[in-house]
């Protein structure tokens, strides 16, 4: 524990004084503050939520939910005797997985980059936030042209090496992955700006006297850097994972799941059986797990990645 | 500046009191606002809204678009709120499944003397739910398939003009072959151009299920895979189990499969006006491609009829209009509905787009259907048009069998998409 967490709780292990007037006020002033955004809070995610949680054992349309009847945990068996839902969860946790094993060292090389004093920092980091705050309509147009199986410029590249054109998109085999390079490209600039905090936030001292010690650039960035960047590390890797498991815009945009559902992502699974599917149940079903492997899979992160340096 | 804002001013107080006045004029009853909810640029149009107007002086309205791509999901929102529209422009094809869902109300009573005879019986099969009309239909479309006629002509080949003399599949394909420039599977100009609907990818069931059920026989034994490959679904909308996966199917998905694979003649994805830009030799499209033409003929020209396997079909099918059941002003807004559809308003309507009308009757006023090459879609729509699989479960049946299709375009096999096609829409059929 350290000495600023025994201050934090020191005063628990004693009697509470009386609460002051002023001090009471201050609550009050405090929940009249926070009492607009904790009952958006409540009206647009709890509450949803809630609902979400109880539709999940009903069985209608969106068309005409008057029609609602109870079911039980028929939709969570349907989960299990259809191939859809292991099917799709296996694409996306595909996916995340790619992502982020793609943005988490690509983000901390440029976030490296960025911290240095080399030449042309400010240009590259406008060029790699540019597909940040670009619209993923736009970026997923970009793509599929980038990606066209007959006249994309990736092909013509490819033909130009005397290389056989690849199917891209239209490949049960590449289409995952291809989406999984454009999600990375596109967050790899945000990893990046949240190492560079990270990294501007490590003392200088440290390294200093390491180097002084003799140590080695790699052996700082190994054996401190690393180290002491890893409450930042946390939350990149929890912030991409829960991007990626939520992902919707590229199956919506690019493959409207396909081909043969092998970029099926769960949440564009969710619309396709509301929406279209008219089978609302059953979709509300698969975000509750979703939810809960999100929530399961963020504390587990949290737990392995926990930070067992501060400074 | 200040000109220019009085000027904003009065024109904006203008076009607000149109409705306004037309309604003041003669109204004597109370006022009564009917909501629609269209696509942009399609029916009902002002013209005939006014003209209707002059008769029901105490009607205004009130019109909300959405995109196509997103009309089944405003509708799916905005049929269950309290307070749904009045009117619904949607997709023909969904007509059992809002029917089913209590979506639409029954328009039957308010329909015209006449009517059942004028009516093309595609269009009143897929508009139809147990014994009940939902729509009465204002127009009507269906694909045939366009050529480039310098393209052809420089390939020496010259399509049939005639159903008689329609293409067989396998003569279409060698035709696409003899005119495509380039390499198979990148082409300068592809034999035949991608579709222009959706994301202009393959695989859509308004285009492209034609190919297994062409291979089918209407006619022959019901208990016969040729007779359920025809149908893609039992008749009486029960189920597909043995509707899709037929042998007949199969062979006709094959050979689909090649046209985009091993012969290359046609595109996976979508490539924006290229039959336009004399980028494809043939293009498969509705008659609004021909309209377009006629309109701003870019390229020289032509149509001929859908090619086919055993038994011409064409898909039939257009947006259409409708009344929601919990309208607040049902008696008036089915007989918005109704007059829309009929006599002079549908022609009003019908002519404003270019689509073909749904009323036998007013085929002899479109003269650009009198002739060659339009008159190939009036040819095909009476002698071979089928509406798609008519079914409560249409929307479901429609988005699984696309994909199925789609992977198939993309190099799936056959067989295993159409047995999980069956399964999945046996699966939206069970609730």
């Amino acid at each position: 524990m350290t000495a600023i967490d025994r201050q934090m709780t020191a005063p628990n292990l004693a009697r509470r004084p009386d609460r002051t007037a002023r001090q009471r006020r201050d609550t009050r002033t405090a929940f009249a503050f926070l009492a607009p955004f904790l009952l958006l809070l409540l009206v647009f995610q709890y509450l949803p939520l809630a609902m979400m949680a109880k539709n999940a054992f009903m069985d209608y349309s969106l068309l005409n939910p008057g029609a609602a009847k109870f079911v039980g945990l028929l939709n969570f068996e349907d989960m299990l005797h259809f191939d859809d839902a292991r099917e799709s969860l296996a694409a996306t946790f595909l996916f995340a997985l790619v992502v982020v094993l793609i943005v988490i060292p690509l983000g901390f090389v440029l976030a490296l980059f960025l911290n240095s004093n080399l030449p042309a920092r400010g240009v590259v980091r406008t060029i790699i936030m540019l597909p940040v705050v670009t619209s993923a309509v736009v970026v997923a147009t970009m793509w599929n042209f980038l990606l066209d199986p007959s006249n994309g410029l990736i092909n013509g590249v490819i033909s130009l090496l005397g290389l056989p054109r690849q199917p891209f998109l239209t490949s049960p085999n590449q289409a995952l992955i291809m989406i999984s390079v454009m999600t990375a490209w596109q967050q790899v600039g945000f990893a990046a700006i949240l190492f560079l905090g990270g990294l501007q936030g490590v003392p200088k001292e440290l390294a200093e006297a390491a180097r002084i010690d003799g140590a080695t650039r790699w052996q700082v960035l190994w054996n401190i850097t690393v180290p002491l960047l890893s409450r930042t590390t946390l939350f990149v890797v929890v912030i991409m994972t829960v991007f990626s498991l939520q992902a919707f815009a590229p199956a919506f945009l690019m493959t409207d799941g396909g081909p043969q559902d092998s970029t099926n992502l769960i949440v564009y699974h969710v619309y396709k059986m509301a929406f279209v599917m008219q089978n609302a149940g059953y979709a509300s079903a698969l975000s509750v797990v979703l939810l809960l492997i999100v929530l399961g899979i963020s504390l587990l992160q949290m737990w392995l990645l926990r930070a067992k340096w501060n400074y | 500046m200040k000109r220019l804002f009085l000027a904003a001013m009065a024109g904006g107080a203008a076009m607000s009191a149109v409705p306004a006045l037309a309604q003041d004029a003669a109204c004597t009853a109370d006022p009564v606002t009917l909501r629609i909810l269209r696509t942009p640029g399609n029916y009902p149009y002002p013209a005939a809204m006014e003209a209707w107007q002059k008769e029901h002086p105490c009607v205004t309205f009130e019109v909300n678009e959405v995109p196509f791509a997103q009309l089944g999901d405003t509708i799916a929102v905005q049929a269950a709120s309290d307070d749904p529209p009045d009117i619904l422009v949607y997709d023909g094809p969904n007509t059992q499944s809002y029917a089913k869902a209590g979506i639409l109300l029954p328009v039957t009573d308010y329909l015209p003397e006449g009517w059942d005879d004028d009516i093309l019986p595609a269009t009143k099969a897929e508009h139809s739910y147990e014994g009940e009309v939902y729509s009465p239909g204002i127009e009507q479309t269906t694909v045939a398939m366009y050529y480039n006629k310098s393209l052809t002509d420089a390939a020496g080949i010259t399509p049939p003009q005639t159903l008689d003399e329609a293409w067989t599949w396998p003569e279409a394909l060698e035709a696409f072959k003899a005119c495509q420039q380039g390499e198979a599977g990148a082409p300068s100009v592809w034999g035949l151009g991608p579709t222009r609907f959706g994301n202009g990818q393959p695989g859509l069931v308004y285009q492209d299920l034609i190919y297994q059920r062409s291979n089918g026989d209407p006619e022959a034994d019901p208990e016969s895979s040729a007779y359920k490959t025809f149908w893609g679904m039992a008749p009486d909308g029960s189920t597909v189990e043995g509707y899709l996966d037929t042998p007949e199917a199969i062979e006709a998905l094959t050979f689909y499969r090649a046209l985009f694979n091993e012969e290359g003649v046609a595109p996976k994805v979508g490539i924006p006006n290229a039959f336009f830009d004399g980028k494809a030799c043939f293009y498969i499209d509705t008659p609004a491609a021909g309209s377009a033409l006629l309109k701003e003929p870019v390229i020289e020209w032509g149509i001929t009829p859908m090619p086919y396997f055993k038994s011409p079909v064409v898909h039939t099918g257009s947006t259409t209009i409708g009344v929601t059941a919990r309208s607040k002003n049902p008696e008036i807004a089915a007989l918005f509905a109704v007059d829309m559809s009929w006599g002079e308003l549908a022609y009003m309507n019908v002519s404003q787009r270019g689509n073909l009308p749904t009323l036998k009757s007013l085929f002899d006023r479109f003269p650009v259907y009198q002739d060659y090459p339009m008159k190939v879609f009036v040819d095909q729509l009476e002698s071979w048009g089928q509406p798609r699989p008519p079914s409560p479960y249409f929307a479901q049946y429609d988005r699984i069998v696309t994909d199925a299709i789609r992977s198939v375009a993309f190099g799936g096999d056959p067989e295993e998409a159409m047995q999980n096609a069956e399964r999945e829409v046996a699966r939206a059929m069970r609730r």
